[in-house]
């Protein structure tokens, strides 16, 4: 099996595309084989339509790949499929609006929400599915586990409603964005790759000062993941220090002082202040 | 012939993807171990591949491809390093004959006379046309690899493309099985393979005339797209896995010393001249989904278990077969190690204790529910209201320390006591970091 098939090669490709062609190979029929093996089918398929998958690729040879790769410090999966996200996923197709109930942090419910549905988001660290959705009575972004939803059902919105809520919706995400800069403490800059690496999952740009040899991460993210953030942060230590976003330089010094005093070390610096 | 190898293009890409806009042409060039003109050249192709295959991307996609690629969360879901799988060079000829024969093929079963005939109507002037051997030998390079059938009644055999996985399902079906198919790329290792399908089924959709509210309807939070790029050398490795066979590299690690730190500093920043050359017997795979990167775990005789991250190994090439008997033996010997590593250290196994505080908040106990998915083998005991033990027996603290410190005040280390004494030491040295100036005071 290659992975650089000429098949795959991109002028081939483009001259399929122009003429309506498909390529199937027999090495992504096996990978899906292999692929419906896993319990996540079953909430992804009708029972007809994953029979008639099977029988599809009743022919190919499983990829026994996996027989060879250990995955580690994998979050506890929680969830690959989610029953709504089939419902949910149609709603959006039909650009249509939902009314929700779903449970709370604290207890209760919140029943009869309005809104529209924005993405249905998968967090692979906590390994479950969210939904994006804009709140039309409060005017909030909403942010709600599929897991807290009790029940959905579709509403029907005229199409110049929809319109302006998409319109919305994109100011809505960007008025969100925040921005750090993250700077690779200098003695540090032979484990660049590992800490490039920590990073290269946030939307990010770097920069290289040659005359200082310093390297800069310049972060942007939307505002409630400033934990998942600092998290990264604190997991490189003393690798790099925040540079520009006083909001996570004062939480860092926070969370400094604090594991300091779980230590029983007291700092003189926040007692002066 | 030697395969075709894309190393140059892979250390380019990584390089692109990771420290994307931080350097100058001389300096990326420089730091690649290639000349300017090899990096312009590299640089170009690869924006080529890209303009091609991503045609509908914006007009300064090709300028971001220089400056580094940087991914817009909201408005990408496509893997775009994707690309890469398409670099394999080709003749215009031969690429313009197996997109004529893939398209004859589509809708109607054909002889390979039939399929010549066909394709010297639509070769463009230019190009002389294709010979009956030719023809054959391309039909047969597409039965072997999946894309077309040969149908079972005699000769003269008839080909067909094998479609049917799409072709036999509903527009409700096809839905679904793209969302499978996104879905599962997204979250299971190995992907590369569901993302060319993805494009697949995608374009099967834009046919049956869904556009991107049917092909864009989901995120993936926090994905190391990276990764994708080390699964090029994935599949030689399961080869040589699966045949017992050794395996031969240059790996472009570092330098030699012993020290964690300096095992992992990153080869793709050094040159080809200082890469070493190895010879190992491949055992199994790691993939760490802390930073979203690959390991090659194997033995050598001289030195015993040996691991290598998978950005580093280039020129790879089979060796010898080993025995079956000597190759379990090995494997055992392997995962009985591994069986405590947090990642791949198979060190000497050490207790850790670590006192965990669970938020003042009311609410979702978030500190908890984190060290219950992510701290693998690890046991929890109650401790108090406000606190509870988590204890793990772990090969090495090297690799367990920064989740522990990725916690915060959240978590303080008991034991063993110098992990402790380190962690002191290291939150008092961050505490520096944050003072206000003294000046100012």
């Amino acid at each position: 099996m290659n992975l650089f098939e000429k098949i795959f090669n991109y002028q081939v490709i483009s001259r399929l595309d122009e003429a309506g062609s498909l390529a199937l190979t027999s090495q992504e029929r096996g990978w899906l084989k292999t692929l419906l093996e896993h319990p996540a089918s079953s909430d992804a398929f009708t029972a007809g339509t994953l029979a008639k998958l099977q029988l599809l690729l009743k022919a190919e040879a499983n990829t026994e790949i996996s027989d060879v790769i250990i995955e580690k410090v994998k979050s506890h999966e929680r969830q690959v499929y989610h029953p709504l996200l089939r419902t949910l996923r149609r709603i959006m197709i039909r650009s249509g609006g939902i009314r929700l109930n779903y449970r709370i942090k604290h207890g209760g419910v919140k029943s009869d929400q309005t809104g529209f549905p924005y993405k249905l988001e998968y967090s692979m660290i906590k390994r479950e599915w969210y939904l994006i959705w804009y709140n039309t009575h409060h005017h909030m972004l909403m942010s709600t586990k599929l897991l807290n939803i009790v029940s959905v059902e579709e509403v029907s919105l005229p199409s110049d409603r929809v319109e302006m809520l998409k319109a919305k919706l994109a100011d809505l995400l960007d008025s969100r964005q925040e921005q750090a800069a993250i700077e690779v403490v200098r003695t540090y800059n032979p484990e660049l790759s590992r800490i490039l690496y920590a990073f290269s999952c946030f939307e990010k740009t770097v920069s290289y000062e040659e005359s200082s040899d310093t390297y800069r991460i310049q972060v942007t993210f939307l505002g409630d993941e400033s934990e998942f953030l600092l998290s990264k942060i604190r997991f490189l230590g003393k690798r790099v220090r925040i540079v520009e976003s006083e909001n996570l330089k004062r939480r860092m010094q926070e969370s400094a002082s604090k594991a300091l005093a779980r230590y029983g070390v007291e700092e003189p610096n926040l007692k002066r202040l | 012939m030697a395969r075709e190898s894309f190393d140059k293009e892979i250390q380019f890409l990584r390089m692109l993807a990771l420290a994307g806009g931080a350097y100058s042409r001389q300096q990326f060039a420089e730091r690649l171990g290639i000349s300017v003109h090899t990096f312009d050249k590299t640089l170009r192709y690869l924006k080529e591949i890209m303009s091609t295959v991503y045609q509908r991307l914006p007009r300064d996609q090709g300028k971001e491809l220089s400056e580094g690629l940087r991914y817009n969360y909201y408005e990408s879901a496509d893997p775009l390093l994707l690309f890469l799988f398409r670099a394999k060079s080709l003749k215009e000829s031969e690429s313009i004959r197996l997109s004529l024969i893939l398209t004859t093929l589509q809708l109607q079963s054909l002889t390979a006379m039939e399929v010549m005939d066909a394709c010297s109507g639509s070769m463009p002037d230019d190009f002389s046309l294709p010979d009956e051997k030719t023809i054959r030998g391309d039909l047969k390079y597409l039965e072997e690899i999946g894309v077309i059938v040969r149908s079972e009644s005699g000769r003269p055999y008839r080909y067909k493309a094998a479609n049917d996985l799409v072709t036999q399902l509903s527009d409700e079906e096809l839905i679904d099985l793209f969302d499978f198919v996104d879905i599962m790329a997204n979250t299971q290792v190995p992907s590369v393979q569901g993302y060319l399908l993805r494009d697949n089924l995608k374009k099967a959709l834009r046919q049956r005339s869904m556009d991107a509210t049917v092909t864009e309807p989901f995120l993936y939070k926090y994905h190391y797209h990276s990764r994708i790029l080390d699964e090029a050398h994935l599949y030689t490795i399961f080869q040589a896995i699966r045949q017992r066979r050794k395996l031969r590299f240059l790996y472009l690690s570092p330098k030699r010393t012993k020290s964690y730190s300096s095992k992992n500093t990153n080869p793709l920043f050094e040159r080809e001249t200082e890469g070493v050359a190895e010879m190992l017997l491949p055992l199994r795979v790691v993939y760490d989904h802390q930073y979203g990167r690959w390991y090659l775990i194997g033995h050598n005789s001289r030195q015993g278990i040996m691991k290598f991250r998978m950005e580093g190994l280039t020129q790879i090439e089979e060796g010898d077969t080993v025995p079956e008997e000597e190759f379990s033996h090995k494997l055992a010997n392997l995962e009985e190690q591994l069986r405590h590593s947090w990642v791949t250290d198979t060190g000497r196994s050490v207790r850790v204790v670590a006192r965990f505080y669970n938020p003042d908040r009311s609410g979702a106990n978030f500190v908890k529910e984190r060290v219950l998915s992510q701290g693998q083998w690890g046991t929890i005991t109650e401790e108090t209201d406000s606190t509870f033990l988590y204890e793990i027996t772990v090969n090495g603290i090297f690799e367990i320390k920064p989740w522990l410190r990725s916690f915060g005040s959240s978590c303080e280390v008991i034991e063993p006591a110098s992990l402790r004494r380190e962690f002191i030491a290291e939150w008092k040295e961050i505490q520096t970091y944050y003072e206000p100036l003294r000046e100012d005071l």
